[in-house]
């Protein structure tokens, strides 16, 4: 029997009015469904980690789809930091090139934060709604997913075969039953009954912090060095975290461009790879920035943190450190060719062709 | 309104109240008591048409230098980093836009002032130098635009 399926948008900032449009003729069409309860929140990104939305969002069990003007990680990422975890679903609805995935995959091995980690046995999909200018299109990509939902036993007639994967050893020997964990008790209702619409208004302003994506964090602790604000701190396990996201300095993403792992995420930034995208993103519209006064410059993104730093700390009234030891040793600019990895000789050697 | 200058875009004419100064990057300076008052010029309107979403990247109060990153705007037409039109204190910004920006289209010169400072100094120019200026820049805005859209 198919289990209901929740689905959340978060509205966007800004009133574009094509995109308000999107918004509520994905929620119309929704409503004509049935097994779907659908949840309207304000921006994800802007809600208060104690506010109304945060604490319905906490109150959903069982999968979730989340729909937000955010990249996928971006969404994913801030839902886990508010304790909304759970397997990354995926969804075939996105914005972004598949191939990227693959070179992942070919990256060296290192432990990453999530590898320690146990999940909630449910799966949350994030979707971005810049992936379709088409309500339809959504509408088809979540009762996909709800189809995919109700046929799950597939994975344990695997487990009978005796082809049974680590997390499901985990499972079997510590069963979490997370999904029964909601605030509410879970209310009688049927399945298959019609949609059902909870809107959820928050008055906050907006707000900037980092997140961190823990599926790429290794625990190097070069954000927590690098900020001067104290946005960072660690767990009782010493795993990094955003321990103040409010302490951030609005606009700052300098600890974004120190990171290792390009782990840490301003969902809110112009530039996609700082957002968190997978891979960077042409705009369609014209950038005006020249026009409006952008400085020309030609520095590494080592020199840009340093500098994005100075300017923070000096509009909170202290001293500026510039670029120090820490970072310096670090740039690439100061790395000898007898260091460079695969990818610069294969670059160098493109050069060289001249083509 | 008082009197304004014009200064042809095209067809279109961009109008200048003259009881106020210019910045560079195109926002109108009007003084009121010991600070000033930004907005975006008709020029800056003009190209961006509708705005459809504006944020700060600062929290003020904030001190800030001529030309630092501040914020970022989406219209219609275009999307842009905004940068601070002279060295000061921003003092406040104009709260309302964020929610809806839509006056920065109604009323550039009144309801739609972006924020307040007290510049330390006073760079800007005197609306006829300010059209002036347009005409030196209005060739390479047009190559701008049509460059990016032939891309």
């Amino acid at each position: 029997m198919p289990k209901r399926i929740n689905v959340v948008l978060s509205q966007g900032q800004s009133n574009n009015p094509a995109k308000r449009k999107l918004e509520e003729d994905i929620v119309t069409a929704l409503l004509m469904e049935v097994g779907i309860d659908v949840t309207v929140i304000p921006h994800l990104y802007d809600l208060a980690p104690d506010g109304t939305g945060m604490l319905a969002l906490q109150g959903v069990s069982g999968n979730l789809v989340v729909h937000s003007w955010m990249y996928e990680r971006a969404a994913r990422w801030i839902l886990d930091r508010n304790s909304i975890a759970g397997h990354c679903g995926v969804t075939l609805l996105t914005a972004e090139d598949e191939e990227d995935e693959d070179d992942e995959t070919e990256q060296e091995q290192k432990d990453r934060v999530l590898d320690g980690r146990q999940l909630p046995n449910r799966k949350i999909y994030c979707i971005d709604l810049r992936s379709s200018k088409q309500a339809a299109e959504f509408v088809a990509e979540i009762k996909r997913i709800a189809a995919e939902e109700a046929t799950q036993v597939v994975d344990l007639m695997n487990w009978v075969g005796g082809n049974a994967k680590p997390e499901q050893l985990e499972r079997f020997a510590q069963p979490t039953n997370d999904t029964a964990l909601g605030s509410q008790p879970p209310a009688a209702k049927p399945d298959s009954g019609p949609a059902e619409l909870f809107r959820i208004e928050e008055t906050g302003g907006r707000r900037w912090y980092p997140v961190i994506d823990y599926s790429r964090c290794t625990n190097c602790m070069e954000c927590i060095d690098f900020c001067l604000f104290g946005v960072y701190g660690v767990d009782r396990v010493e795993t990094i975290l955003v321990e103040q996201p409010d302490n951030c300095r609005k606009g700052c993403p300098a600890c974004s461009r120190v990171c290792p792992e390009n782990a840490i995420i301003f969902p809110q930034h112009k530039t996609p790879a700082i957002a968190g995208a997978d891979v960077a993103a042409g705009s369609m519209k014209i950038d005006l920035s020249r026009l409006f006064g952008a400085p020309e410059g030609t520095e590494d993104a080592f020199e840009v943190a340093a500098r994005e730093r100075d300017e923070q700390l000096v509009m909170a009234g202290r001293q500026a450190v510039g670029m120090d030891d820490l970072l310096a040793r670090r740039q690439p600019s100061t790395v000898a060719d007898s260091d460079k990895d695969e990818l610069d000789s294969l670059i160098d050697e493109l050069d060289d062709l001249n083509l | 309104m008082s009197d304004s200058l014009v200064f042809l875009m095209g067809e279109f004419e961009a109008r200048f109240p003259t009881d106020r100064q210019y910045a560079r990057n195109h926002m109108w300076a009007l003084p009121v008591d010991d600070r000033w008052r930004f907005g975006f010029a008709a020029y800056a309107v003009r190209l961006l048409q509708d705005v459809y979403f504006l944020d700060w990247t600062i929290d003020a109060p904030a001190q800030i230098h001529i030309k630092q990153e501040m914020g970022a705007i989406e219209s219609k037409k275009a999307e842009s980093t905004l940068y601070a039109p002279a060295t000061g204190n921003i003092l406040h910004f104009n709260e309302e836009l964020l929610a809806d920006p839509s006056a920065i289209n109604v009323d550039k010169y009144g309801n739609g002032w972006l924020f307040e400072m007290q510049a330390v100094r006073d760079e800007f120019l005197a609306p006829e130098e300010y059209i002036e200026y347009l005409g030196e820049v209005w060739e390479v805005t047009q190559r701008t635009i049509k460059g990016q859209m032939n891309e």
